[in-house]
């Protein structure tokens, strides 16, 4: 079930209406930000980590492939058939960011309620509610639930159907940090089984040990996807090498390293270095250095962006909210 | 399950949730006091009422009663559906009812169908309870068919009013617009009606302060047209005898339909084109 395409986006565009009032048009609207020209492919068994900065689009293409927003331009398809919006509604569990579920409603007549919606049997909410852990609570009203019960619920809501792509929205937020490790070994259990899962966040560092691939998005564009060792290939970047010590190096092969970094915190000596450099290694460890950590440092979401988009760090951080799309350099330097 | 057997089921569930609401609660006693309360009133055998108004028969004792549908009930409608839309869209459960795969007219006709029923049963139990009380009272018994139209009716005005709310609950982007837009609406009809026809009415040269002149009557009764508890009324008029106000049943119940299809027509529009 795992490669096969669960489905497949083809230049899809969305462009949100902001309100413009005139004096001869109350209602008039104008184009906001959006989506645009965004090709993606969903794989079965693949986790799909949607980065960008805040402003980036990420949740309305998250809305797009659930088929809540529709497609200005672009069409969703499976098997290259091309996909009416209730059918791609159908295929996909949508999970959106911290939904405050509140009334007097329990959780089982909430799970009744989205079956009916999603036209599946009502029979299957339990084995849900069992997968998520919240059998036990399904008589609990919304109200008594905390914020990672609620973000649970939401996801067994998502699973309705059993969908064949699973969207999450920022699914960790609100979540403390053991919530987080379960959440992310079942959704390692759900792409198992063959459900194609794309999760938007704006720390690479939650989806760290996750995801398979990674999709950079900004101002609207899908800068890039694959693999985190693709993107940085692709964008030139080399591996950095964090190194701490107990003293300051004063072997004359610093000079031959590129020192990216460097900070003194007392006893502590921390280096980064372009790359892993295996001969300083050697002469650290015959010059009877303690070294207290060497590991290779992943690239930042920052910094894949900056390369991907050719703007600087103070430009991408001022960058967030605009409003307006202009074309940004994509993966391999070409313009758009 | 067939999609209309989930759809059926999804509306009682809502109107179970909504007639058993708090808010329900607090509405109930003022639906007593205007629906049987006005009824039990009206039922007196002493009544004095203005320009000598004696109410002959049950329909009658009901005709005036149903000033408290007019006042509670669509109140209440109103008070019910405000938020049907706008408390999801708040709390983020909308965009997930949006990703759903059945249909959004579907999805709308559930909205209508669960916030109604909800107000419906209860203002329909309480329109019978007051034709008994009326019978137990004046020694009048309302006649069946006029019972039905009477309780259809107010059905209808109830629905109106509950598609206001509800389309005015997908406009508004918070709870503050949305129970301004449906009490603004309500209190329009409601309330400044009167004085929209009284103001239309003088400025085409109609003799205003006499209420039995033909004149007036018939330039009220057509504009009543335009508003959903003038049409209303002009429903339940068509079982009163001696009523002219130069509208026919038949533009009566054209009215209704209008009333009903318009409003229904552009909430599933609106919920077609609906983004959270």
């Amino acid at each position: 079930m795992a490669d096969e395409v669960a489905l497949q986006f083809s230049s899809i565009g969305f462009r949100h209406q902001l309100p413009n009032p005139k004096w001869y048009n109350p209602f008039n609207k104008r184009q906001g930000a959006g989506i645009s020209q965004v090709d993606l492919t969903l794989l079965g068994g693949q986790i799909i980590g949607l980065v960008g900065t805040n402003g980036a689009g990420k949740t309305t293409l998250l809305r797009m492939i659930s088929g809540i927003l529709p497609f200005k331009d672009g069409h969703a398809s499976k098997d290259g058939e091309r996909l009416e919006i209730e059918a791609l509604r159908s295929m996909v569990g949508f999970m959106p960011e911290q939904i405050r579920w509140s009334g007097q409603q329990t959780i089982r007549e909430t799970m009744t309620e989205f079956a009916l919606l999603q036209g599946c049997s009502i029979q299957s909410t339990e084995e849900i509610l069992s997968i998520v852990g919240l059998r036990n609570r399904s008589d609990s009203s919304l109200e008594s639930l905390s914020q990672g019960m609620r973000q649970r619920l939401s996801l067994a809501v998502a699973l309705l159907g059993t969908p064949k792509v699973l969207v999450l929205d920022e699914p960790f937020n609100g979540m403390d940090p053991v919530a987080i490790d379960a959440f992310k070994r079942l959704l390692r259990t759900l792409a198992n089984n063959g459900i194609a899962v794309v999760i938007s966040s704006h720390h690479l560092s939650e989806l760290d040990h996750l995801v398979d691939t990674i999709a950079l998005l900004h101002r609207g564009q899908l800068l890039g996807h694959g693999t985190i060792e693709s993107l940085q290939a692709k964008l030139g970047f080399e591996e950095m090498t964090e190194v701490v010590l107990n003293r300051e190096i004063t072997d004359p092969i610093i000079d031959s390293l590129n020192i990216i970094e460097h900070s003194s915190t007392g006893q502590e000596h921390r280096y980064i270095f372009d790359s892993s450099h295996p001969e300083l290694l050697h002469v650290l460890i015959a010059q009877n250095y303690e070294i207290s950590t060497w590991r290779i440092l992943p690239p930042t979401l920052i910094e894949l962006l900056c390369a991907a988009t050719g703007l600087d760090r103070d430009a991408i951080g001022m960058d967030v909210g605009q409003s307006s799309m202009i074309p940004l350099r994509m993966l391999g330097g070409e313009e758009e | 399950m067939t999609p209309t057997q989930r759809m059926i089921r999804l509306a009682i569930s809502l109107c179970r949730q909504r007639m058993f609401s708090t808010r329900m609660l607090i509405m109930l006693p003022i639906l007593l006091l205007f629906i049987p309360g006005m009824a039990w009133g009206f039922a007196d055998p002493n009544l004095q009422l203005p320009a000598e108004q004696i109410p002959e028969n049950a329909t009658e004792t009901m005709f005036l009663a149903s000033i408290g549908i007019v006042f509670a009930g669509t109140m209440a409608a109103v008070l019910i559906a405000h938020d049907g839309i706008s408390r999801d869209r708040m709390n983020g459960v909308l965009e997930i009812r949006l990703s759903q795969p059945m249909q959004r007219w579907r999805q709308g006709t559930v909205l209508v169908l669960g916030h109604w029923m909800s107000i419906a049963l209860p203002v329909t139990l309480l329109i019978v309870a007051s034709m008994v009380l009326v019978g137990y009272r004046s020694d009048m018994w309302i006649q069946f068919a006029d019972a039905i139209v009477f309780i259809v009716a107010a059905a209808l005005v109830l629905l109106w009013y509950t598609v206001f709310a509800l389309l005015a609950s997908s406009i508004a982007k918070e709870q503050g617009s949305a129970i301004a837009f449906s009490i603004g609406l309500w209190f329009l009809f409601t309330l400044l009606w009167v004085l929209f026809t009284t103001l239309l009415a003088a400025l085409n040269g109609v003799a205003v302060g006499d209420t039995q002149d033909q004149g007036y009557l018939i330039f009220e009764g057509r504009l009543d047209l335009l508003s959903p508890n003038g049409v209303y009324h002009h429903l339940l008029e068509t079982r009163l005898d001696g009523v002219q106000r130069g509208v026919s049943a038949f533009v009566a119940y054209l009215s209704a339909i209008i009333w009903t299809v318009v409003p229904l027509y552009f909430f599933h529009r609106r919920l077609n084109r609906l983004v959270p």
